[in-house]
């Protein structure tokens, strides 16, 4: 058989006519794509062996228990603990995703003097300079704990000790006016509460995570005539107030005229026992202020009272709200406002007035705190968005790199207390405020030391339960050092349930002049300069929440 | 006996927090892409808020968490899928996604009734060294695939190892939860095998107050919503519940 030009032209042809109905270009296609797909510099997982621990959050006041998957000695994922009786399995949105943040492109990483790195011996010598020529002020954000007491050990001696006030607190604040009683002494007893009449926001960031929305929704969500009323008034329209039972909208800023139109109804239709001081604003001048009309005002009156006990929460310091609840009797009552501990009054850290040599501030106050102040800032942060006006910048450990104790929330009505030890190792130097002033004053003692010491005076009163693994006595135990290996483990004590009465609080005169409430929301109260990177999903990639005003957010 | 995994989302106990976004972006190793937005982003659970657009008190407002719905039958992106890159496990009911078998074509996206699916426009990224806080257990997704919600198949694997370690043939129903009921702080998200008749789940779909979305088209989603509010339940029956994406705000 003679194989001619033209046959080869035939079977080439047919070839290229045949391969285009076989796999071969597909499989080609597919091959290519997948080889262009997976190029060496996409990044992968690193493989090794997850094993699970329990720690708590330290980012902000609230302290989540939560559950660590560790992989290679890094967080790689977290969850709540669902054992936990103050959290009970629950974490902010923005916990969801902190175990990024050590590994943000903001994280501070050197000692930066005016915008110019720097080194911790340079800090510690201009420090040390500074305590010699004048007082200091070291500012806390997080008090209460172990490294709270040797901030406040030192500035003692060198000056004097502020906290800088979350808003919760704040609202705290005026009790603590009216009783003496610390407003860290108090908390809300929010599971014996039947009305809730708020301004904050309660399922959008307020306190811990899991314990009002948790109660919200077991008691309150989608019933018509709910064993929680929850009545949410703010002049928008946001997600507390979308699920609430009653929602009131006002006009910005008339909290306090509201409050005072309310506590007018409360009085002169006796809706109350008690008889208190009359608000110098008429009904009238209240409803239009608050813009809703007097007999809105005079109806919500009515609501309040309709399911006892009534606790009304505000957003921030305001006197004039916190004053309804001493006429509704909710101070030092069951579902109202109690006394969980003994408390200590701290100074409050304001912006302003801050007059020292130097003013250290520790990472846990919230990066928006920015003193108007000539003094030396030596400020630390473990992230850094650029907008620090902070002489100093100093890299604290970030999340799950410090250990630290962790005192009862400021909302809590009971006492708690856990320890979140490091679980992972800093990738630079980095010191906390309380390592920084332990090492210029070694007399100071360490957290550890001190944690030890609170371990021990647990051990010692023999109150309360201990939430391991089980739910054990702590009068059960027999020696301190359990009770630290539990707690070391991510166990939590809570004390015993408050009393009710002991404290309560009068009113001379109905309170004026209130502190102009700040808007509040999930991510303006996040104490980091950043928030986790997958906060983009909420953000960004839905429309679930507006983008929030923070330069590298 | 094969199960078939499925939710019932409690919409009155959804607060629109967001942490089952998180949450699932976290696990499954979901890259934060500065470029994405609304309509490029990867968002496997999507919680969308919606109102009853009436005015002053008589407002109301819902969050709806859209995932895959793991459709039964029919299954809309299993019948486009030129790759047989997708496909409904027969043991579980999970519709499962297999990237490395994707084309990128976008069929299925085209054919899923509840967008619930996502094409990756980038190559994956995170900031230099937050590799290391990704999940060894799920692989990263290239650029040109499309992607979606596998309850979290993972984790499946993972109790099914820990259940063959321990010598047992069947998982603890209680060691196989997906990240976002995890995560979700009212229990709103509740995960269970709608095949088992003693399962809390199945019960629930049964109740009055359970519906889905998109019933007419008969694909059988294993995602039951549940709402005692009545414009909600109208609103999700109303126009087969593609009004949904115009009240989306």
């Amino acid at each position: 058989m003679k194989v001619t030009r033209r046959d080869l032209f035939v079977w080439g042809a047919g070839a290229a006519a045949g391969l285009v109905f076989s796999p071969v270009p597909w499989k080609l296609l597919d091959d290519t794509s997948i080889w262009s797909q997976n190029w060496p510099w996409i990044p992968q997982p690193a493989r090794s062996p997850v094993e699970v621990k329990q720690s708590f959050c330290s980012l902000c006041p609230q302290g989540c228990a939560l559950k660590v998957r560790m992989a290679g000695g890094w967080p790689i994922g977290v969850a709540g603990v669902s054992t936990s009786p103050v959290t009970r399995g629950a974490l902010c949105p923005l916990g969801y995703g902190a175990h990024q943040l050590n590994w943000h492109p903001r994280r501070l990483q050197a000692v930066r003097h005016k915008e110019s790195v720097s080194s911790w011996g340079a800090a510690q010598t201009a420090f040390a300079k500074a305590c010699g020529e004048g007082p200091v002020i070291v500012i806390d954000g997080y008090p209460g704990r172990a490294a709270s007491s040797i901030l406040e050990a030192f500035a003692e001696k060198r000056g004097s000790y502020r906290v800088a006030l979350s808003p919760e607190l704040g609202a705290l604040a005026p009790y603590e006016r009216w009783s003496g009683v610390p407003a860290n002494a108090l908390g809300y007893d929010l599971e014996n509460a039947r009305t809730i009449v708020s301004g904050a926001p309660m399922l959008d960031g307020w306190g811990s995570p899991g314990r009002f929305t948790r109660l919200w929704a077991e008691s309150a969500a989608g019933a018509k005539d709910p064993q929680l009323r929850l009545i949410q008034i703010e002049d928008s329209f946001s997600r507390t107030g979308s699920r609430a039972w009653q929602s009131v909208r006002i006009r910005s800023g008339s909290e306090s005229a509201l409050a005072a139109g309310l506590a007018h109804v409360l009085l002169d239709e006796r809706l109350v026992p008690a008889r208190g001081p009359i608000p110098r604003l008429t009904l009238a001048d209240a409803a239009a202020q608050a813009g809703i009309s007097e007999d809105a005002i005079r109806e919500l009156a009515r609501t309040m009272v309709e399911r006892r006990p009534t606790l009304v929460i505000s957003n921030d310091e305001n006197p004039q709200v916190a004053a309804l609840n001493v006429l509704l009797a909710a101070t030092g009552a069951r579902g109202g406002i109690v006394r969980r501990t003994k408390g200590t009054r701290h100074l409050p850290a304001d912006a302003v007035n801050l007059n020292a040599r130097a003013i250290l501030i520790d990472a846990k106050v919230p990066w928006n705190f920015t003193p108007e102040t000539d003094a030396e800032i030596f400020r630390f942060a473990a992230w850094d968005d650029g907008t620090s006006k902070s002489d100093w910048l100093l890299p604290a450990p970030g999340f799950l790199e410090e250990l630290t104790d962790i005192p009862a929330a400021p909302t809590s009505a009971i006492e708690t207390y856990a320890v979140a030890p490091a679980l992972s190792k800093p990738r630079f130097e980095v010191q906390s405020a309380a390592q920084f002033l332990g090492n210029l004053d070694p007399s100071l003692g360490t957290t550890e030391k001190l944690i030890h010491g609170r371990c021990n005076g647990l051990f010692r009163e023999r109150k309360g339960t201990l939430y391991g693994a089980a739910r054990v006595p702590l009068e059960k135990f027999d020696s301190v050092q359990k009770v630290e290996e539990q707690l070391w483990k991510g166990a939590i004590w809570t004390g015993d349930p408050p009393s009710v009465g002991g404290w309560r609080c009068e009113l001379k005169e109905w309170p004026q002049d209130p502190e102009k409430l700040r808007s509040r929301d999930w991510a303006s109260e996040w104490p980091a300069a950043v928030l986790p990177p997958l906060a983009v999903k909420l953000y960004q990639e839905s429309t679930l929440r507006e983008a929030p005003e923070r330069r590298n957010a | 006996m094969s199960a078939r995994y499925g939710m019932v989302i409690d919409l009155d106990r959804c607060t629109g927090c967001g942490s089952c976004m998180v949450s699932c972006a976290a696990e499954n190793n979901v890259p934060v892409l500065p470029k994405a937005s609304a309509r490029t982003g990867i968002t496997p659970m999507l919680v969308r808020r919606v109102s009853n657009h009436m005015a002053g008190a008589d407002h109301r407002e819902v969050f709806f968490p859209i995932l895959c719905m793991h459709c039964e039958h029919e299954t809309p992106c299993v019948r486009v899928c030129p790759q047989q890159a997708v496909e409904v496990d027969q043991a579980t009911g999970i519709v499962m996604q297999m990237p490395q078998r994707c084309l990128g074509c976008r069929y299925c996206m085209t054919a899923c009734p509840y967008h619930a699916r996502y094409f990756n426009w980038w190559d994956p990224g995170w900031p230099s060294g937050m590799e290391k806080s990704l999940n060894p257990g799920v692989a990263v997704r290239m650029r040109g695939v499309v992607e979606k919600c596998n309850l979290c198949h993972a984790r499946l694997h993972a109790a099914k190892e820990r259940a063959a370690a321990a010598g047992k043939r069947e998982i603890d129903p209680t060691d196989y939860v997906p990240a976002c009921v995890e995560a979700c702080p009212t229990q709103a998200i509740r995960f269970g095998d709608l095949a088992e008749k003693n399962d809390p789940v199945s019960e629930e779909a049964k109740s009055p107050d359970a519906f889905r979305l998109l019933v007419r088209l008969g694909t059988e989603p294993k995602v039951y919503y549940k709402s005692k509010e009545k414009w909600v339940r109208a609103l999700a029956q109303s126009n087969g519940g593609r009004s949904m994406e115009a009240e989306h705000v």
